[in-house]
Protein backbone atom coordinates (compact mmCIF):
# COMPACT_ATOMS: atom_id res chain seq x y z
CA UNK A 1 0.00 0.00 0.00
CA UNK A 2 2.62 2.78 -0.73
CA UNK A 3 -0.10 5.79 -0.98
CA UNK A 4 0.38 7.15 2.42
CA UNK A 5 -3.53 8.84 1.87
CA UNK A 6 -4.32 5.10 2.43
CA UNK A 7 -2.17 3.73 4.98
CA UNK A 8 -4.40 4.87 7.87
CA UNK A 9 -7.31 2.86 6.24
CA UNK A 10 -4.81 0.19 5.88
CA UNK A 11 -6.63 -2.58 8.18
CA UNK A 12 -9.63 -2.33 5.48
CA UNK A 13 -7.59 -3.85 2.87
CA UNK A 14 -5.89 -6.32 5.17
CA UNK A 15 -8.62 -9.23 4.91
CA UNK A 16 -7.90 -8.60 0.66
CA UNK A 17 -4.35 -8.61 0.41
CA UNK A 18 -3.43 -11.42 3.13
CA UNK A 19 -5.07 -14.69 3.41
CA UNK A 20 -3.97 -16.57 6.82
CA UNK A 21 -4.87 -19.94 7.74
CA UNK A 22 -8.17 -19.32 9.10
CA UNK A 23 -9.47 -18.63 5.76
CA UNK A 24 -9.03 -21.79 4.64
CA UNK A 25 -9.58 -23.65 8.06
CA UNK A 26 -13.40 -21.89 7.68
CA UNK A 27 -13.62 -22.93 3.78
CA UNK A 28 -13.34 -26.67 4.83
CA UNK A 29 -15.72 -26.18 7.54
CA UNK A 30 -18.70 -24.74 5.15
CA UNK A 31 -17.68 -26.78 2.86
CA UNK A 32 -18.46 -29.89 4.63
CA UNK A 33 -21.97 -28.07 5.59
CA UNK A 34 -22.92 -27.58 2.10
CA UNK A 35 -21.72 -31.58 0.82
CA UNK A 36 -24.18 -32.18 3.64
CA UNK A 37 -26.70 -30.08 1.69
CA UNK A 38 -25.74 -31.21 -1.89
CA UNK A 39 -25.97 -35.13 -0.60
CA UNK A 40 -29.47 -34.21 1.09
CA UNK A 41 -31.04 -32.59 -2.02
CA UNK A 42 -29.77 -34.87 -4.07
CA UNK A 43 -30.87 -37.74 -2.23
CA UNK A 44 -34.18 -35.74 -2.27
CA UNK A 45 -33.91 -35.57 -6.46
CA UNK A 46 -33.56 -38.99 -6.38
CA UNK A 47 -36.32 -40.52 -4.26
CA UNK A 48 -38.52 -37.34 -3.81
CA UNK A 49 -40.02 -35.73 -0.94
CA UNK A 50 -40.98 -39.20 0.29
CA UNK A 51 -37.18 -39.07 2.14
CA UNK A 52 -38.39 -35.80 4.14
CA UNK A 53 -40.47 -35.22 7.10
CA UNK A 54 -43.03 -33.67 4.57
CA UNK A 55 -46.20 -35.31 4.22
CA UNK A 56 -50.21 -34.35 4.15
CA UNK A 57 -51.25 -31.97 5.75
CA UNK A 58 -47.94 -30.72 6.61
CA UNK A 59 -46.92 -30.28 2.92
CA UNK A 60 -44.35 -27.00 4.26
CA UNK A 61 -42.26 -27.66 6.78
CA UNK A 62 -38.15 -26.49 7.29
CA UNK A 63 -37.71 -25.63 3.38
CA UNK A 64 -40.36 -22.97 3.92
CA UNK A 65 -39.66 -21.86 7.70
CA UNK A 66 -35.94 -21.26 5.89
CA UNK A 67 -37.23 -19.38 2.73
CA UNK A 68 -39.38 -16.67 5.80
CA UNK A 69 -36.85 -16.83 7.35
CA UNK A 70 -33.44 -15.55 4.86
CA UNK A 71 -36.17 -13.47 3.33
CA UNK A 72 -36.43 -11.77 6.86
CA UNK A 73 -32.74 -11.35 7.54
CA UNK A 74 -32.50 -9.84 3.62
CA UNK A 75 -34.06 -6.96 5.20
CA UNK A 76 -31.00 -6.24 7.59
CA UNK A 77 -29.39 -4.72 4.69
CA UNK A 78 -30.62 -2.83 1.94
CA UNK A 79 -33.76 -1.37 4.39
CA UNK A 80 -31.39 -0.42 7.04
CA UNK A 81 -28.81 0.89 4.88
CA UNK A 82 -31.42 3.02 3.04
CA UNK A 83 -32.93 4.45 6.27
CA UNK A 84 -29.75 5.49 7.74
CA UNK A 85 -28.10 6.94 4.28
CA UNK A 86 -31.59 8.91 3.96
CA UNK A 87 -32.06 9.78 7.51
CA UNK A 88 -28.08 10.73 7.10
CA UNK A 89 -27.59 9.13 10.50
CA UNK A 90 -23.12 9.13 10.24
CA UNK A 91 -22.62 6.69 12.34
CA UNK A 92 -23.95 4.22 9.75
CA UNK A 93 -20.70 4.32 7.30
CA UNK A 94 -18.98 1.61 8.70
CA UNK A 95 -22.04 -0.65 8.67
CA UNK A 96 -24.38 -0.32 5.52
CA UNK A 97 -22.07 -2.76 3.55
CA UNK A 98 -22.18 -5.63 5.87
CA UNK A 99 -25.68 -5.11 5.89
CA UNK A 100 -25.90 -4.17 2.07
CA UNK A 101 -23.87 -7.64 1.49
CA UNK A 102 -25.94 -9.94 3.95
CA UNK A 103 -29.50 -8.54 1.54
CA UNK A 104 -28.06 -9.53 -1.18
CA UNK A 105 -26.43 -12.43 -0.47
CA UNK A 106 -29.36 -14.37 1.57
CA UNK A 107 -31.62 -13.53 -0.93
CA UNK A 108 -30.08 -16.01 -3.28
CA UNK A 109 -30.31 -18.52 -0.18
CA UNK A 110 -33.96 -17.78 0.90
CA UNK A 111 -35.55 -17.97 -3.08
CA UNK A 112 -33.42 -21.17 -3.43
CA UNK A 113 -35.05 -23.10 -0.92
CA UNK A 114 -38.60 -22.71 -3.00
CA UNK A 115 -36.73 -24.37 -5.64
CA UNK A 116 -35.45 -27.20 -2.58
CA UNK A 117 -39.13 -27.85 -1.66
CA UNK A 118 -40.69 -28.48 -5.10
CA UNK A 119 -41.68 -32.49 -5.12
CA UNK A 120 -40.94 -32.21 -8.66
CA UNK A 121 -38.12 -29.88 -9.59
CA UNK A 122 -38.25 -31.61 -13.54
CA UNK A 123 -41.74 -29.79 -13.66
CA UNK A 124 -40.79 -25.86 -12.54
CA UNK A 125 -40.80 -24.65 -16.01
CA UNK A 126 -44.35 -25.18 -15.82
CA UNK A 127 -44.67 -22.53 -13.06
CA UNK A 128 -42.82 -19.94 -15.27
CA UNK A 129 -45.01 -20.79 -18.17
CA UNK A 130 -48.60 -21.25 -17.02
CA UNK A 131 -47.82 -19.16 -13.68
CA UNK A 132 -51.38 -17.52 -12.02
CA UNK A 133 -50.85 -14.26 -11.35
CA UNK A 134 -54.16 -14.54 -8.66
CA UNK A 135 -51.84 -16.72 -6.63
CA UNK A 136 -49.15 -14.70 -4.10
CA UNK A 137 -46.59 -17.04 -4.71
CA UNK A 138 -46.22 -15.48 -7.98
CA UNK A 139 -46.45 -11.80 -6.71
CA UNK A 140 -43.15 -13.66 -4.26
CA UNK A 141 -41.56 -14.09 -7.35
CA UNK A 142 -42.20 -11.04 -8.68
CA UNK A 143 -41.63 -8.83 -5.65
CA UNK A 144 -38.32 -10.53 -4.43
CA UNK A 145 -36.97 -10.42 -8.26
CA UNK A 146 -37.33 -6.68 -7.98
CA UNK A 147 -35.71 -6.57 -4.33
CA UNK A 148 -32.81 -8.68 -5.37
CA UNK A 149 -31.88 -6.61 -8.55
CA UNK A 150 -32.46 -3.28 -6.43
CA UNK A 151 -30.40 -4.06 -4.10
CA UNK A 152 -27.81 -5.95 -6.28
CA UNK A 153 -27.41 -2.47 -7.65
CA UNK A 154 -27.27 -1.09 -4.53
CA UNK A 155 -24.56 -2.54 -3.07
CA UNK A 156 -22.45 -2.10 -6.17
CA UNK A 157 -22.74 1.48 -6.66
CA UNK A 158 -21.16 2.87 -3.60
CA UNK A 159 -18.73 -0.11 -4.24
CA UNK A 160 -17.41 1.58 -7.15
CA UNK A 161 -15.12 4.09 -5.54
CA UNK A 162 -13.57 1.39 -3.46
CA UNK A 163 -13.32 -1.11 -6.41
CA UNK A 164 -11.08 1.60 -8.03
CA UNK A 165 -8.91 2.14 -5.10
CA UNK A 166 -8.49 -1.60 -5.48
CA UNK A 167 -7.99 -1.47 -8.81
CA UNK A 168 -5.13 1.58 -8.59
CA UNK A 169 -3.49 0.02 -5.38
CA UNK A 170 -3.71 -3.16 -4.32
CA UNK A 171 -1.72 -4.76 -7.38
CA UNK A 172 -3.67 -8.23 -7.65
CA UNK A 173 -7.14 -9.52 -9.01
CA UNK A 174 -6.67 -6.08 -11.76
CA UNK A 175 -8.96 -7.51 -14.14
CA UNK A 176 -11.72 -8.19 -12.10
CA UNK A 177 -11.32 -4.79 -10.31
CA UNK A 178 -10.56 -2.95 -13.75
CA UNK A 179 -14.02 -4.77 -15.12
CA UNK A 180 -16.01 -3.65 -11.63
CA UNK A 181 -14.72 -0.10 -11.25
CA UNK A 182 -16.35 1.18 -14.83
CA UNK A 183 -13.65 3.69 -15.49
CA UNK A 184 -13.91 5.37 -12.50
CA UNK A 185 -11.37 8.23 -11.81
CA UNK A 186 -13.49 10.18 -9.62
CA UNK A 187 -14.31 12.97 -11.54
CA UNK A 188 -16.71 15.45 -10.20
CA UNK A 189 -19.28 14.29 -13.21
CA UNK A 190 -19.12 10.48 -12.53
CA UNK A 191 -19.66 11.55 -8.59
CA UNK A 192 -22.82 13.73 -9.64
CA UNK A 193 -24.18 10.43 -11.41
CA UNK A 194 -22.83 8.13 -8.65
CA UNK A 195 -24.55 10.00 -5.68
CA UNK A 196 -27.65 10.95 -7.77
CA UNK A 197 -28.06 7.65 -8.69
CA UNK A 198 -27.46 6.33 -5.01
CA UNK A 199 -30.21 9.08 -3.73
CA UNK A 200 -32.46 7.91 -5.89
CA UNK A 201 -32.49 3.64 -5.15
CA UNK A 202 -32.53 4.65 -1.04
CA UNK A 203 -35.76 6.11 -2.03
CA UNK A 204 -37.02 3.19 -4.07
CA UNK A 205 -35.87 0.60 -2.29
CA UNK A 206 -37.86 1.15 0.84
CA UNK A 207 -41.09 0.77 -0.70
CA UNK A 208 -39.56 -2.47 -2.59
CA UNK A 209 -37.87 -4.00 0.68
CA UNK A 210 -42.01 -3.50 2.75
CA UNK A 211 -43.15 -4.96 -0.12
CA UNK A 212 -41.11 -8.04 -0.33
CA UNK A 213 -42.19 -9.37 3.46
CA UNK A 214 -46.03 -8.15 3.22
CA UNK A 215 -46.07 -10.28 -0.04
CA UNK A 216 -44.30 -13.21 1.93
CA UNK A 217 -47.37 -12.94 4.35
CA UNK A 218 -49.80 -13.14 1.93
CA UNK A 219 -48.64 -16.37 1.01
CA UNK A 220 -49.74 -17.41 4.21
CA UNK A 221 -52.57 -14.68 5.02
CA UNK A 222 -54.62 -14.72 1.91
CA UNK A 223 -55.75 -18.55 3.23
CA UNK A 224 -58.15 -19.53 5.52
CA UNK A 225 -56.34 -21.51 7.51
CA UNK A 226 -55.95 -21.27 11.51
CA UNK A 227 -53.87 -18.66 12.72
CA UNK A 228 -52.79 -17.26 9.25
CA UNK A 229 -56.14 -15.68 8.46
CA UNK A 230 -54.76 -12.41 9.72
CA UNK A 231 -54.93 -8.73 8.50
CA UNK A 232 -52.18 -8.05 10.39
CA UNK A 233 -50.12 -10.09 8.89
CA UNK A 234 -48.21 -7.90 6.50
CA UNK A 235 -47.10 -5.22 9.20
CA UNK A 236 -45.89 -8.36 11.67
CA UNK A 237 -43.99 -9.97 8.86
CA UNK A 238 -42.48 -6.85 8.10
CA UNK A 239 -41.25 -5.75 11.39
CA UNK A 240 -40.33 -9.46 12.17
CA UNK A 241 -38.11 -9.11 9.26
CA UNK A 242 -36.27 -6.06 10.20
CA UNK A 243 -35.86 -7.34 13.90
CA UNK A 244 -34.14 -10.72 12.73
CA UNK A 245 -32.68 -8.14 9.69
CA UNK A 246 -31.13 -5.96 12.64
CA UNK A 247 -29.72 -8.51 14.81
CA UNK A 248 -28.19 -10.68 12.19
CA UNK A 249 -26.20 -7.30 11.16
CA UNK A 250 -24.77 -7.28 14.50
CA UNK A 251 -23.79 -10.99 14.88
CA UNK A 252 -21.99 -10.42 11.51
CA UNK A 253 -20.73 -6.84 12.36
CA UNK A 254 -19.36 -8.81 15.77
CA UNK A 255 -17.74 -11.54 13.83
CA UNK A 256 -15.78 -9.51 10.88
CA UNK A 257 -15.18 -6.87 13.62
CA UNK A 258 -13.05 -9.74 15.79
CA UNK A 259 -11.68 -11.83 12.93
CA UNK A 260 -10.11 -9.02 11.12
CA UNK A 261 -9.25 -6.99 14.44
CA UNK A 262 -11.92 -3.66 12.89
CA UNK A 263 -12.18 -2.49 16.49
CA UNK A 264 -11.35 0.96 15.34
CA UNK A 265 -13.57 1.04 13.05
CA UNK A 266 -16.96 -0.82 14.85
CA UNK A 267 -17.17 0.71 18.23
CA UNK A 268 -19.56 -0.15 21.03
CA UNK A 269 -20.87 2.87 20.14
CA UNK A 270 -22.21 1.32 16.60
CA UNK A 271 -23.48 -2.03 18.89
CA UNK A 272 -25.27 0.25 21.13
CA UNK A 273 -27.41 2.50 18.66
CA UNK A 274 -28.53 -0.48 16.83
CA UNK A 275 -29.28 -2.30 20.60
CA UNK A 276 -31.27 0.59 20.92
CA UNK A 277 -33.01 0.40 17.38
CA UNK A 278 -32.76 -3.53 18.27
CA UNK A 279 -34.74 -2.62 21.87
CA UNK A 280 -37.29 -0.85 20.25
CA UNK A 281 -37.89 -3.66 17.72
CA UNK A 282 -38.45 -6.38 20.74
CA UNK A 283 -41.22 -4.44 21.93
CA UNK A 284 -42.83 -4.13 19.02
CA UNK A 285 -42.29 -7.93 17.97
CA UNK A 286 -43.93 -8.17 21.31
CA UNK A 287 -46.64 -5.96 20.59
CA UNK A 288 -47.73 -7.62 17.02
CA UNK A 289 -47.69 -11.19 18.73
CA UNK A 290 -49.96 -10.15 21.61
CA UNK A 291 -51.99 -8.44 19.35
CA UNK A 292 -52.18 -11.60 16.87
CA UNK A 293 -52.50 -14.19 19.86
CA UNK A 294 -55.11 -12.50 21.57
CA UNK A 295 -56.94 -11.60 18.67
CA UNK A 296 -57.27 -15.33 17.60
CA UNK A 297 -57.80 -16.09 21.52
CA UNK A 298 -60.86 -14.14 21.81
CA UNK A 299 -62.27 -14.82 18.54
CA UNK A 300 -62.49 -18.57 20.14
CA UNK A 301 -63.05 -20.27 16.60
CA UNK A 302 -62.63 -24.27 17.31
CA UNK A 303 -60.02 -24.59 14.21
CA UNK A 304 -57.69 -21.60 15.95
CA UNK A 305 -57.83 -22.51 19.40
CA UNK A 306 -56.76 -26.32 18.33
CA UNK A 307 -53.37 -24.03 16.68
CA UNK A 308 -53.49 -21.46 19.94
CA UNK A 309 -53.28 -24.53 22.16
CA UNK A 310 -50.73 -26.63 19.86
CA UNK A 311 -48.65 -23.89 20.44
CA UNK A 312 -49.38 -22.86 24.26
CA UNK A 313 -49.64 -26.00 26.31
CA UNK A 314 -49.65 -28.88 23.36
CA UNK A 315 -46.89 -30.58 21.10
CA UNK A 316 -45.41 -27.08 20.29
CA UNK A 317 -45.21 -25.73 23.45
CA UNK A 318 -40.79 -26.18 23.85
CA UNK A 319 -40.38 -24.16 20.21
CA UNK A 320 -43.55 -21.03 21.23
CA UNK A 321 -42.06 -20.70 24.63
CA UNK A 322 -38.55 -20.94 23.29
CA UNK A 323 -39.65 -18.02 20.92
CA UNK A 324 -40.91 -15.72 23.63
CA UNK A 325 -37.72 -16.47 25.97
CA UNK A 326 -35.10 -15.88 22.79
CA UNK A 327 -37.21 -13.17 21.35
CA UNK A 328 -38.38 -10.95 23.95
CA UNK A 329 -37.39 -12.37 27.59
CA UNK A 330 -33.70 -12.45 26.79
CA UNK A 331 -33.13 -9.50 24.70
CA UNK A 332 -34.99 -7.35 26.97
CA UNK A 333 -33.10 -8.20 30.17
CA UNK A 334 -29.67 -7.38 27.97
CA UNK A 335 -30.54 -4.62 26.49
CA UNK A 336 -32.69 -2.66 28.59
CA UNK A 337 -28.98 -1.00 30.06
CA UNK A 338 -26.60 -0.72 27.61
CA UNK A 339 -23.77 2.15 28.93
CA UNK A 340 -22.04 -1.01 29.67
CA UNK A 341 -20.41 -4.06 27.66
CA UNK A 342 -23.06 -2.64 24.89
CA UNK A 343 -21.00 -5.26 21.97
CA UNK A 344 -21.34 -8.40 24.56
CA UNK A 345 -24.83 -7.65 25.41
CA UNK A 346 -26.13 -6.66 22.10
CA UNK A 347 -24.68 -9.68 20.04
CA UNK A 348 -25.94 -11.71 22.82
CA UNK A 349 -29.30 -10.86 22.18
CA UNK A 350 -28.77 -10.94 18.81
CA UNK A 351 -27.83 -14.11 18.77
CA UNK A 352 -31.20 -15.29 20.90
CA UNK A 353 -33.43 -12.90 18.17
CA UNK A 354 -32.18 -15.16 15.30
CA UNK A 355 -32.67 -18.66 16.59
CA UNK A 356 -35.80 -17.15 18.18
CA UNK A 357 -36.98 -15.90 14.61
CA UNK A 358 -36.54 -18.75 12.87
CA UNK A 359 -38.50 -19.90 15.92
CA UNK A 360 -41.15 -17.98 15.44
CA UNK A 361 -41.34 -18.80 11.43
CA UNK A 362 -41.07 -22.16 12.11
CA UNK A 363 -44.42 -21.75 14.80
CA UNK A 364 -46.23 -19.57 12.29
CA UNK A 365 -45.95 -22.64 9.24
CA UNK A 366 -46.09 -26.11 11.34
CA UNK A 367 -49.13 -26.09 14.04
CA UNK A 368 -51.24 -24.38 11.06
CA UNK A 369 -50.07 -27.40 8.92
CA UNK A 370 -50.71 -29.99 11.27
CA UNK A 371 -54.04 -28.97 12.52
CA UNK A 372 -55.42 -27.72 9.33
CA UNK A 373 -59.31 -26.25 8.73
CA UNK A 374 -59.68 -29.99 6.86
CA UNK A 375 -60.90 -32.79 8.66
CA UNK A 376 -57.36 -34.50 9.07
CA UNK A 377 -55.81 -36.13 12.14
CA UNK A 378 -53.62 -33.99 14.28
CA UNK A 379 -50.19 -34.75 12.77
CA UNK A 380 -46.47 -34.09 14.03
CA UNK A 381 -44.08 -32.93 11.91
CA UNK A 382 -40.06 -34.10 12.48
CA UNK A 383 -37.35 -33.21 10.21
CA UNK A 384 -35.54 -36.12 8.49
CA UNK A 385 -31.52 -35.69 8.07
CA UNK A 386 -32.77 -34.50 4.54
CA UNK A 387 -33.73 -31.32 5.66
CA UNK A 388 -30.93 -30.65 8.54
CA UNK A 389 -28.25 -31.29 5.95
CA UNK A 390 -30.50 -28.91 3.62
CA UNK A 391 -30.52 -25.91 6.44
CA UNK A 392 -26.91 -26.44 7.47
CA UNK A 393 -25.77 -26.26 3.66
CA UNK A 394 -28.36 -23.04 3.20
CA UNK A 395 -26.56 -21.69 6.37
CA UNK A 396 -22.99 -22.71 5.06
CA UNK A 397 -23.63 -21.17 1.55
CA UNK A 398 -24.54 -17.93 3.14
CA UNK A 399 -21.65 -17.84 5.04
CA UNK A 400 -19.24 -18.90 2.25
CA UNK A 401 -20.86 -16.25 0.31
CA UNK A 402 -20.22 -13.34 2.36
CA UNK A 403 -16.66 -14.56 3.47
CA UNK A 404 -15.89 -15.21 -0.33
CA UNK A 405 -16.98 -11.07 -0.02
CA UNK A 406 -14.80 -9.90 2.41
CA UNK A 407 -11.97 -11.91 0.70
CA UNK A 408 -12.52 -9.83 -2.48
CA UNK A 409 -14.12 -6.48 -1.40
CA UNK A 410 -14.09 -4.14 0.93
CA UNK A 411 -16.66 -5.09 4.20
CA UNK A 412 -16.44 -1.39 5.53
CA UNK A 413 -16.81 1.37 2.73
CA UNK A 414 -13.61 3.10 2.48
CA UNK A 415 -14.49 6.20 0.93
CA UNK A 416 -17.45 6.61 3.09
CA UNK A 417 -14.71 6.19 5.82
CA UNK A 418 -12.95 9.02 3.99
CA UNK A 419 -15.52 10.99 3.17
CA UNK A 420 -16.65 10.72 6.68
CA UNK A 421 -13.34 12.72 7.73
CA UNK A 422 -13.08 15.10 5.08
CA UNK A 423 -16.67 16.51 4.21
CA UNK A 424 -18.74 14.87 6.74
CA UNK A 425 -17.45 16.71 9.89
CA UNK A 426 -18.45 20.11 8.30
CA UNK A 427 -21.72 18.71 7.30
CA UNK A 428 -22.35 17.38 10.19
CA UNK A 429 -21.35 21.02 12.05
CA UNK A 430 -23.46 22.83 9.33
CA UNK A 431 -26.47 20.89 9.95
CA UNK A 432 -26.50 21.06 13.43
CA UNK A 433 -26.28 25.26 13.24
CA UNK A 434 -29.86 24.53 11.01
CA UNK A 435 -31.32 23.44 13.96
CA UNK A 436 -30.62 26.31 16.51
CA UNK A 437 -32.48 29.14 16.89
CA UNK A 438 -29.76 31.79 15.11
CA UNK A 439 -29.01 29.40 12.58
CA UNK A 440 -28.50 29.93 9.18
CA UNK A 441 -29.78 27.15 6.33
CA UNK A 442 -26.85 26.19 4.15
CA UNK A 443 -26.57 24.81 0.82
CA UNK A 444 -27.69 21.53 0.48
CA UNK A 445 -25.18 18.71 2.11
CA UNK A 446 -24.80 16.62 -1.22
CA UNK A 447 -23.41 19.61 -3.28
CA UNK A 448 -20.36 19.86 -0.95
CA UNK A 449 -20.19 15.58 -1.33
CA UNK A 450 -16.66 14.52 -3.17
CA UNK A 451 -16.05 10.81 -3.13
CA UNK A 452 -12.45 10.90 -2.59
CA UNK A 453 -9.98 8.45 -4.57
CA UNK B 1 1.71 6.43 -26.88
CA UNK B 2 -0.55 6.55 -30.05
CA UNK B 3 -3.96 7.04 -27.99
CA UNK B 4 -5.39 3.12 -29.01
CA UNK B 5 -6.30 1.40 -26.09
CA UNK B 6 -4.22 -1.50 -25.18
CA UNK B 7 -5.60 -5.29 -25.27
CA UNK B 8 -6.19 -5.24 -21.66
CA UNK B 9 -8.39 -1.75 -22.02
CA UNK B 10 -10.49 -3.26 -24.68
CA UNK B 11 -11.21 -6.89 -22.81
CA UNK B 12 -12.07 -4.83 -19.32
CA UNK B 13 -14.41 -2.54 -21.67
CA UNK B 14 -16.13 -5.76 -23.61
CA UNK B 15 -16.75 -7.08 -19.96
CA UNK B 16 -18.12 -3.80 -18.60
CA UNK B 17 -20.38 -4.04 -22.28
CA UNK B 18 -21.39 -7.34 -21.52
CA UNK B 19 -22.53 -6.97 -18.03
CA UNK B 20 -24.46 -3.96 -19.08
CA UNK B 21 -26.19 -6.41 -22.02
CA UNK B 22 -26.75 -8.96 -19.41
CA UNK B 23 -28.31 -6.30 -17.23
CA UNK B 24 -30.33 -5.68 -19.95
CA UNK B 25 -31.17 -9.56 -21.34
CA UNK B 26 -32.28 -10.02 -17.18
CA UNK B 27 -34.98 -6.95 -16.67
CA UNK B 28 -36.32 -7.67 -20.89
CA UNK B 29 -36.60 -11.26 -19.76
CA UNK B 30 -38.64 -10.13 -16.34
CA UNK B 31 -40.95 -8.25 -18.31
CA UNK B 32 -41.74 -10.71 -20.80
CA UNK B 33 -42.41 -12.98 -18.51
CA UNK B 34 -44.96 -10.91 -16.67
CA UNK B 35 -46.58 -9.77 -20.12
CA UNK B 36 -46.95 -13.38 -20.78
CA UNK B 37 -48.25 -14.36 -17.50
CA UNK B 38 -51.40 -11.28 -18.45
CA UNK B 39 -51.55 -12.68 -21.56
CA UNK B 40 -52.30 -16.34 -20.68
CA UNK B 41 -54.73 -15.34 -18.08
CA UNK B 42 -56.37 -13.10 -20.40
CA UNK B 43 -56.63 -16.05 -22.83
CA UNK B 44 -57.70 -18.44 -20.45
CA UNK B 45 -60.65 -15.51 -18.69
CA UNK B 46 -58.32 -16.15 -15.43
CA UNK B 47 -58.48 -13.40 -13.09
CA UNK B 48 -57.07 -11.09 -15.95
CA UNK B 49 -57.00 -7.57 -13.20
CA UNK B 50 -55.10 -9.61 -10.77
CA UNK B 51 -52.27 -9.77 -13.04
CA UNK B 52 -52.69 -6.03 -14.81
CA UNK B 53 -52.75 -4.64 -11.73
CA UNK B 54 -49.32 -6.29 -10.40
CA UNK B 55 -48.24 -5.42 -14.02
CA UNK B 56 -48.89 -2.10 -13.56
CA UNK B 57 -46.48 -1.53 -10.45
CA UNK B 58 -44.15 -4.30 -11.21
CA UNK B 59 -43.13 -3.51 -15.46
CA UNK B 60 -41.98 0.33 -14.55
CA UNK B 61 -40.57 -0.51 -11.01
CA UNK B 62 -38.04 -3.13 -13.08
CA UNK B 63 -38.05 -0.72 -15.94
CA UNK B 64 -36.71 2.50 -13.69
CA UNK B 65 -34.77 0.16 -11.92
CA UNK B 66 -32.33 -0.50 -15.69
CA UNK B 67 -32.73 2.72 -16.12
CA UNK B 68 -30.90 4.24 -12.82
CA UNK B 69 -28.28 0.69 -13.78
CA UNK B 70 -27.67 1.75 -17.57
CA UNK B 71 -27.47 5.49 -16.54
CA UNK B 72 -25.07 4.67 -14.19
CA UNK B 73 -22.69 2.39 -16.57
CA UNK B 74 -22.95 5.32 -19.30
CA UNK B 75 -22.34 8.03 -17.62
CA UNK B 76 -19.23 6.76 -15.64
CA UNK B 77 -17.70 5.43 -18.80
CA UNK B 78 -18.78 8.90 -20.62
CA UNK B 79 -17.46 11.32 -17.47
CA UNK B 80 -14.08 9.13 -16.51
CA UNK B 81 -11.57 11.64 -18.18
CA UNK B 82 -8.57 11.57 -16.31
CA UNK B 83 -8.06 13.91 -13.83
Amino acid sequence: MPDPSLQRDAALFAPIAQTGRGFYFTLVVLGIAILWGAVAYWTQFEYGLGVTGLQQPVSWGFYVTNFVFFIGISHAGTLISAILRLSKAEWRRPITRMAEVITVMVLFIGAGQILVDLGRPDRMMNIILYGRYQSPLLWDATSISAYLFASTIYLYLPLIPDIAILRDHLGKHRFLYAVLAMGWTGTPRQQKILNRAIAILAIMVIPIAVSVHTVVSFVFSMTIQPAWHSSIFGPYFVAGAIFSGIAALIVAMAVIRRIHRLQAYLKPIHFRYLGYLLLVMTLLWFYLTFAEYLTGYYGNGPEEMKVFWSKFTGPFWPTFWGMVALNFVIPMALLVRLQHHAVGKTVAASACIVAGMWLERFNIIVPTLSNPRLPFPETMYWPTWVEWGETAGSFGLFILFYVLFVKFFPIISIWEIREGREVGLKEVEERLLTYLPDGTEPEPARRHTKVPT
Amino acid sequence: MNGRPSPFDRAVRACQWAIAGLTLVFITAIVLWIVHLIRTAWRLGDVASASIGISLVAIPLFLTLLGVGLSVFWGLLRGGDRR
